[in-house]
């Protein structure tokens, strides 16, 4: 079953391949879209009463925050760190942890459904995706990943079975990620996709390699040790691939 | 020119407290900078009492310079003898003129054992081709589309034709 979810400002697919009754798949879906609106009301940038700018604008203090905006806040802080500062949630000045929080929601969403009974199902919020167990037709899930200056085709395609896919890149929503150092609208590299087993981090972590720039071409080998593959290209079309990038061939 | 000395000094005293601690070299006083090394035992510790030492204050200087004429040093090239450790042999070489330390060096490995020490440098990403295909994929990702361009991506067509 499938269902499309404007949430969040982009659109969110599902596809559930379990072989379970449709109420079932209806009901499991009806509960994942819940939740992202949820995160919409209380983690949005855009709307002023949400929890997120209550506590930016100190009418919430950390203690009163919810345990989920304390692990974003602690999640936004390790990445600061792990990535150099080039994931920063105030790049832009006040607090914005969007490109945490999205790909965190949809994970959390995919352990729902995996607690609900779901084995086989895939969430893709605007092109970062997390996936679980096989498709509809027995096999492993094939992402493939948009070539960055022809948007009908794929530069790369995956086969996966439980893991996170996300990708960074300048062509959809132009110059949107920034040098946190500099302020620079980020250059070098055109796009950048991260696979690996949790699709918060990868995203995460694909921003930041954007944010480098090509430096990023020497950062993201680092992530393999964690079990986080990625491919990039750069802005005059060389394409990277990290060693263990699960393409079907 | 004395500047350079007192850096040789200190480059041959790194060095020679490095030999003396891997090798234990007798080397019963270690702030004794020439004669640490044993300069292959040619009589280059004969003097075992220059007071040069490494940290010399500026104020010392002088006094040092003065030392240095009758330090008892031989003149020559002096090789002392190679320390060996897990990773190679590394010897150490000092220049003397007269009665001075005029430059210090060391070898070192740079082939077979010392590759241990200086493992291949972190992964790379390796460069490949930038395809562009069409393919039959179940979902694709990409640079995260707004709500309004959605409509014009693969994703959308993919999920038009899923049903």
């Amino acid at each position: 079953m499938r269902h499309v979810e404007h949430v969040m400002g982009t659109a969110v697919s599902i596809e559930l391949a379990d072989p379970l009754p449709d109420a079932d798949l209806t009901t499991m879906i009806g509960d994942v879209c819940a939740w992202l609106h949820e995160v919409d009301q209380r983690f949005s940038t855009y709307r002023p009463d949400s929890e997120v700018n209550r506590f930016a604008r100190r009418e919430l203090a950390l203690a009163d925050c919810s345990p989920d905006l304390r692990h974003v806040l602690d999640a936004c802080a390790d990445l600061w760190r792990a990535t150099d500062g080039y994931f920063d949630a105030y790049a832009a000045g006040p607090l914005d942890p969007s490109g945490y929080v999205k790909g965190w929601s949809v994970e959390v969403a995919s352990q729902r459904l995996a607690a609900a009974g779901s084995t086989r199902h895939y969430i893709s919020a605007g092109g970062d995706i997390r996936m679980r167990g096989h498709n509809a037709d027995d096999r492993p899930w094939r992402v493939g990943i948009r070539h960055p200056w022809e948007a009908d085709k794929l530069s790369w395609v995956l086969t996966l079975t439980d893991a996170a896919v996300a990708t960074s890149g300048v062509y959809e929503r132009g110059g949107h990620v920034r040098n946190p150092r500099t302020g620079a609208v980020a250059q070098g590299l055109r796009s950048v996709t991260v696979v690996g087993p949790d699709l918060a981090l990868a995203d995460a972590y694909a921003t930041a390699a954007l944010a480098m720039g090509e430096a990023g071409l020497t950062w993201l080998p680092k992530l393999e040790a964690d079990g986080y593959e990625s491919a990039a290209v750069t802005d005059d079309g060389r394409a990277y691939t990290s060693n263990g990038l699960p393409a079907a061939v | 020119m004395r500047r350079s000395t007192a850096a040789a000094v200190g480059t041959l005293t790194g060095a020679a407290l490095i030999v003396g601690v891997r090798l234990s070299v007798s080397a019963p006083d270690v702030t004794a900078a020439p004669p640490a090394v044993d300069l292959a035992g040619k009589g280059g510790a004969a003097d075992s009492s220059p007071s040069k030492k490494p940290t010399k204050k500026p104020a010392d200087s002088e006094e040092s310079e003065d030392e240095a004429g009758d330090s008892g040093l031989q003149d020559g090239t002096f090789r002392g003898a190679g320390a060996k450790n897990p990773y190679g042999t590394i010897q150490v070489s000092i220049k003397v003129t007269g009665g001075k330390i005029v430059a210090a060096d060391a070898s070192y490995p740079t082939t077979n054992d010392s590759a241990t020490i200086n493992p291949p440098a972190v992964a790379k990403l390796k460069e490949a081709t930038l395809e562009a295909q069409s393919a039959d994929v179940d979902a694709v990702s990409g640079a995260t589309f707004t709500s309004e361009s959605y409509v014009k991506s693969l994703q959308a067509a993919l999920d038009q034709a899923g049903g």
